[in-house]
């Protein structure tokens, strides 16, 4: 926006564009917020019949979406905590907007069940008669504790911007327990999936190590792309080292997401087992769903791994940012593929299949492959909301990262643009449309 | 049938003969009429198998029903009605994150309809597939509901059953508890034109589900998963050398 004006600024003086912007980008989140909204009560109304699940693919997009977020998660830690468990000083100017994303996607992710509960009316259920061996309370205790982790992590980051000194402790000891309770976190959502019997495709031991690695490289992408914005419309200062960092751990990430992803596919082909084979027949080329074949293997694969790594390709501006949306759709396509999948691989193979709990004149009650497409209910409450993880990274940033919070009350915190990482980091950002061209 | 009267509480078991079975659907039907299943919903369902098939081993030999496996002259054709195994240890027990779905001590697996908080966590942990969702308002035929009608509550008060589908929670089949806890027989058992389903106390070593599952070779589906499953099916018993 109108960030390059680089001298310091003068709050009044500024153009009104950048504070229209954010106007609009408010209003256009508190529209989709709005939809989402409109959608839920319609669904309360209506059922989840208005939903496209039916009995045989029972869970759908609030689930893998679910899944989704929960591994976005994972940036936030994973970058405070590799600042100071690893000693890497270039990540720490990541830490705070990287904790404040993992606190929002938590928030998101807790909510985004909500929608998916025939009865959100009897939530307090799970606290009431909680069931110990289920996975789900496991999750939701986790959930719980990571969410009070990051604020807690959040509140002494801050604190620790104005007053130095006597925090540094207390930000050892919260990244030495950030890193397990990470892992943790995203090992017990894996195990929702991988410990079910019943779903060959899901019961495989790898589900956690995968869960992990990929939630390590969407996390990674997720705040690669917010410190990118930031870097664009929030004066936020991303340095060249700290570029290369987030560079190297999306590469490792992807790779190391790729090569769990590959040795499941190479146990099922070589076992050749019926029930295993004919669920990785729809992912693989040919199949029903091989679309998400291409999206994790091709555009979340190959094509970010050349952005990131090969010579001429990482020169290209823009080429980190498009390599992390890459990577974090390629995510989300692995989690899509992951429920779905699960679900429409038959548990019988013989003829009518399941029943599927609606009446339609036109075709059969019974279902022998499920079939899946969400519906505008659905489509409209996750983009309500994406729309709130949007609202909260932006209240969120504006307040953390303000002038006054830098050490400099003198300059307010209406502005939305360029101004306060000038003064912070001299150094880093903001000498003009330097940062913007070099390496994007 | 044994009931509790008989001194301790009997385990419940149902053996089905698939040597028996012609695939009429009439206990599927019978088991909508009596439960008060709406449009769509289906806790009992017929199968058509070759004999003795594993449920994911085999490809189909259609995807419509009644259509024989192989090739003229030499087709096979089988039937496996399959329901809620009620399995002693339940994945839809262990998973469900508020205990609405539980095992009593006769074996049978219930869901309580007040505390179900349609998570459908059971229906991703079933392997068998047998649960349903109230997706929506329940749809009848017209002619309306005949069945129980009413609800039903275990001995300690929990909703088992009730005509009045509750949007958004799970059901399936109960071995009509409603019946059981009477000393009578599930309904499927009662209606099956073949006599080819079998209730009883498999504690009581001389009833007939006693016979068939300790010498009549009734196997569990999915034995290899360990669910023990409280259904058994008796397996299509060939004759000799078909051929030479």
């Amino acid at each position: 926006m109108a960030a390059s004006t680089a001298s310091v600024p003068v709050p009044a003086a500024r153009p009104g564009g950048g504070l229209r912007g954010v106007r609009l980008w408010y209003v256009l989140l508190a529209l989709a917020g709005l939809l989402g909204v409109v959608a839920w009560i319609y669904e309360l109304q209506h059922g989840l019949a208005a939903t496209g699940m039916r009995d045989v693919v029972s869970w759908g997009m609030y689930i893998f979406t679910f899944a989704f977020f929960i591994g976005l998660s994972a940036g936030g830690l994973i970058m405070a905590s590799s600042a100071e468990v690893f000693g890497i000083a270039d990540l720490k100017p990541l830490a705070r907007l990287g904790v404040l994303s993992a606190a929002a996607c938590v928030t998101v992710a807790a909510i985004m069940i909500l929608p998916d509960l025939g009865r959100p009316d009897r939530i307090l259920n799970i606290f009431i008669h909680p069931n110990w061996t289920s996975p789900l309370i496991w999750d939701i205790l986790i959930i719980s504790v990571y969410f009070t982790f990051s604020v807690v992590d959040l509140v002494v980051l801050q604190r620790h911007e104005s007053e130095p000194s006597r925090l540094r402790k207390a930000i050892r000891v919260l990244a030495y327990v950030g890193l397990p309770t990470a892992v943790l976190l995203h090992s017990v959502t894996a195990w929702i999936f991988g410990l079910q019997i019943a779903r060959t495709w899901w019961n495989t031991a790898l589900m956690a190590p995968l869960f992990v690695v990929s939630a390590i490289l969407s996390g990674t992408g997720l705040v690669t792309l917010l410190a990118l914005a930031a870097q664009r419309w929030g004066g936020f200062a991303l340095s060249a080292p700290t570029r290369r960092w987030l560079r190297g751990f999306i590469a490792i990430a992807l790779i190391v997401d790729l090569f769990f992803v590959g040795c499941e596919y190479v146990t099922v082909l070589w076992g050749n087992v019926p029930a295993d084979r004919s669920a990785l027949d729809l992912v693989l080329p040919g199949g029903a769903y091989a679309w998400t074949f291409w999206a994790e293997w091709m555009l979340g694969g190959v094509v970010p791994l050349a952005f990131l790594l090969a010579p001429r390709l990482r020169r290209v501006p823009g080429s980190l940012g498009l390599a992390a949306f890459l990577a974090i759709a390629g995510v989300y396509a692995f989690r899509i593929e992951l429920v779905v999948i699960g679900f429409i691989n038959p548990l019988t193979q013989f003829p009518p299949g399941n029943a599927i709990g609606t009446y339609n004149p036109a075709t059969s009650s019974f279902e022998l492959v499920g079939r899946y497409s969400p519906t505008w209910v659905e489509y409209s409450i996750i983009l309500g909301l994406f729309a709130l993880f949007g609202a909260i990274m932006t209240v969120g940033y504006r307040r953390l990262f303000t002038p006054s919070a830098a050490g400099h009350p003198d300059l307010g915190r209406a502005v939305p643009g360029a101004a306060p990482s000038v003064s912070r980091e001299p150094g880093g950002g903001a000498t003009s449309p330097s940062p913007a061209s070099d390496e994007q | 049938m044994t009931s509790a009267s008989a001194g301790g509480t009997p385990h419940h078991v149902m053996v089905i003969d698939t040597n028996r079975c012609v695939g009429c659907w009439t206990c599927a039907v019978a088991c909508k009429e009596i439960n008060n299943e709406p449009l769509g919903f289906w806790w009992n369902r017929i199968l058509t198998t070759a004999p003795n098939e594993s449920t994911t081993a085999a490809p189909p030999a259609s995807d419509n029903i009644d259509v024989p496996h192989g090739v003229y002259p030499d087709l096979e054709l089988a039937y496996l009605p399959v329901a809620c195994q009620h399995c002693n240890d339940a994945p839809c027990v262990k998973v469900c994150p508020v205990q609405a779905t539980f095992r009593r001590d006769d074996g049978t697996v219930l869901i309580d309809y007040e505390r179900c908080i349609g998570c459908r966590y059971c229906m991703a942990a079933c392997p068998y597939g047998v649960r349903i969702f109230n997706w929506g308002d329940a749809e009848y035929a017209p002619g309306g509901i005949v069945g129980y009608g009413r609800d039903y509550r275990t001995a300690d008060g929990r909703l088992v059953f009730t005509a009045e589908r509750p949007k958004g929670v799970v059901e399936k089949c109960t071995f009509c508890v409603e019946l059981i806890d009477t000393g009578q027989e599930p309904f499927c058992v009662q209606t099956c034109p073949i006599g080819a389903r079998v209730f009883g106390d498999l504690d009581d070593p001389g009833s007939e589900v006693s016979l068939l599952v300790n010498e009549g070779g009734a196997v569990q589906l999915h034995p290899e998963l360990g669910t023990d499953p409280n259904v058994y099916y008796v397996p299509v018993r060939r004759r000799v050398a078909r051929e030479t």
